[in-house]
């Protein structure tokens, strides 16, 4: 568990990235963006394919961005 | 239809309209008559109204009268008609979230916040529209609402904004006189800024949500719209506060202070030229540089800033459709959700039952790292400032999740994530109409510290001492 202290560490992996890893984390919802838009779906099944890939594409994200061990997620548990 | 109240009356602030009733230039009860006649005839033509509660305010306003005839004042809210977000339970009567498969939905108690403006004697004529579950991971079209799309009062053929379309309608059409709302990310400060009103989003925590629907229990906030940034500061002091019943509660009050306001001089403001010159519709630039020139003219410290970097789309994305699938589990897996209006709603509320835990922890603990970047960055700058939308309210019939124009991407980010990245954080907001592009309003959005909210109305206060955008009214033809 991390410490008060480690926990207010200012932004601690932001010093662990390289340039390469933040261009790449960062760069990805730019190109997306400059991609035209994929045409709307059209059913159901559409929609719900869209809506995984989605899914996909931000868990992709979030797996492209370094984390170190010590942070711990934005949840407070009271005993 | 004939009133006594005179027409400036259904656009004017809580101050004024409580300082006539205490002087009896009218009664609470023909006041409220007045409001709710407009809010039935009015309302349904923006698609804003959920519930009128004519008769129970009817009951409130007397009781108001009761008091005030006897000199028992209660506060500035005391006599002042307001609409609730269709979220929020009365008891007793429907409740539907905006959504078909809770049309009939009736709850045995009412929410906190609703409690809180009751006590104040202030007057409950409305729940209104929104869209379905909040807009619940996203949504299409403005037409996901049980109610229809909500439509613009100064525009019908543009959308209102959302998911508190109703209570943004409302407050801009003079069909209330404040209204409650909420955000997840984005839903106050969007509707406001579309409709040219004021609209404040409270610190994560401040006001409890006990007896409002929970779309994500993470980031769900509730919050005034109002005309100005005043009354914002006076609706909030009256629903913050503590309630061991809302586990998010940061158990603090809030007492609106303009008395003990900070000096202008000694509040730093940061923003990115490229939100103003580059993310900002062309038709909005001109009112967008002349709301940066009033802010400098107050007499701030204003200066550059930019947003730490991450990927706040993916993050926010994630745990709003983790929680917000987890929510609404029963609704998906008993198949009711397949009587929502909007198939991407549909589609992502299902989707979101299948994002893996480690996805959504990790969504989290980023955003414990974007906790901690805001910390430092606002011990350095006290408000960071952007247009709260970058351009007016999109026509009724544009999806909403395509890019609503082709020019190129700018070339910096600037604080174009802003609302997703504040949410994240927790951080209060002001959204401040401050002029017109394609003859529809546009507004700029205040962000700073948590339980800040003095801070930004402080600068609100100011801006809209220099400014006449919130005065502004539709133009309404109200036969």
């Amino acid at each position: 568990m991390a410490s008060k202290s480690q926990a207010r560490t200012p932004h601690p992996a932001r010093t662990k990235l390289t340039r390469r890893q933040l261009a790449a984390v960062l760069s990805a919802p730019a190109l997306l963006a400059q991609t035209p838009a994929p045409p709307l779906p059209q059913n159901a099944d559409e929609e719900l394919k869209a809506v995984r890939d989605q899914n996909r594409a931000n868990a992709a994200q979030l797996d492209k961005f370094p984390l170190p061990m010590s942070v711990e997620p934005a949840v407070h548990f009271k005993a | 239809m004939a009133s006594s109240i005179p027409d400036d009356i259904f656009f004017a602030g809580i101050t004024e309209i409580n300082q006539k009733l205490k002087a009896k230039e009218f009664s609470a009860v023909e006041l409220t008559r007045a409001f709710s006649e407009r809010l039935e005839r009015l309302g349904p033509r923006y698609n804003a109204l959920a519930l009128s509660l004519r008769d129970q305010a009817h009951r409130a306003a007397k009781d108001v009268d009761d008091d005030m005839k006897r000199e028992r004042y209660r506060g500035p809210l005391q006599g002042i008609p307001f609409g609730a977000k269709d979220l929020l339970a009365v008891a007793k009567l429907p409740t539907t979230w905006g959504a078909r498969p809770y049309a009939t939905q009736v709850f045995d108690y009412t929410a906190h916040a609703l409690k809180k403006l009751d006590k104040t004697g202030g007057i409950l004529i409305g729940k209104l529209a929104m869209v379905e579950l909040a807009g619940g991971p996203s949504y299409r079209y403005a037409s996901a609402s049980m109610t229809g799309p909500g439509l613009n009062p100064w525009d019908p053929t543009r959308w209102s904004g959302g998911s508190s379309s109703g209570s943004a309608i409302a407050v801009a059409a003079g069909l209330t006189t404040f209204a409650l709302g909420s955000e997840t990310s984005g839903s106050i400060l969007t509707p406001s800024a579309f409709c040219g009103i004021t609209g404040l989003r409270p610190t994560y925590g401040l006001v409890s949500r006990q007896g409002a629907m929970a779309l994500s229990w993470t980031l769900d906030k509730i919050g005034p719209l109002c005309h100005s940034a005043e009354d914002c500061g006076l609706v909030l002091e009256h629903i913050a506060g503590g309630d061991s019943e809302d586990p998010g509660s940061a158990g603090k009050s809030f007492y609106y202070a303009p008395a003990y306001a900070r000096d202008l001089k000694e509040i730093r403001i940061g923003f990115a030229t490229v939100d103003f010159d580059e993310w900002a519709d062309p038709a909005a630039r001109p009112d967008f540089a002349k709301a940066l020139d009033t802010i400098r003219e107050m007499g701030v410290q204003v200066t550059d800033a930019k947003l730490p970097e991450f990927p706040y789309g993916a993050v926010i994305s994630t745990i709003i459709s983790s929680e917000g699938s987890a929510v609404f589990e029963p609704l998906i897996t008993s198949g009711k959700v397949e009587q929502l209006a909007d198939a991407k709603q549909i589609a992502g509320l299902r989707a979101g039952l299948e994002i893996p835990a480690k996805d959504y922890l990790k969504a989290m603990r980023i955003r414990s790292l974007i906790q901690s970047a805001f910390r430092d960055m606002l011990a350095e700058i006290d408000i960071l400032l952007a247009p709260a939308r970058y351009g007016p309210a999109p026509m009724i019939t544009q999806p909403l999740d395509r890019p609503l124009s082709d020019r190129p991407l700018p070339s910096t980010p600037g604080l174009s994530a802003l609302i997703p990245a504040a949410n994240l954080a927790g951080l209060p907001a002001l959204s401040l109409p401050c002029g017109f592009a394609d003859r529809m309003p546009i507004g700029i959005q205040l962000v700073g510290r948590p339980f800040s909210e003095n801070t930004l109305l402080t600068v609100g206060k100011h801006f809209q001492e220099r400014t006449d955008w919130h005065k502004r009214r539709p133009p309404m033809g109200e036969s």
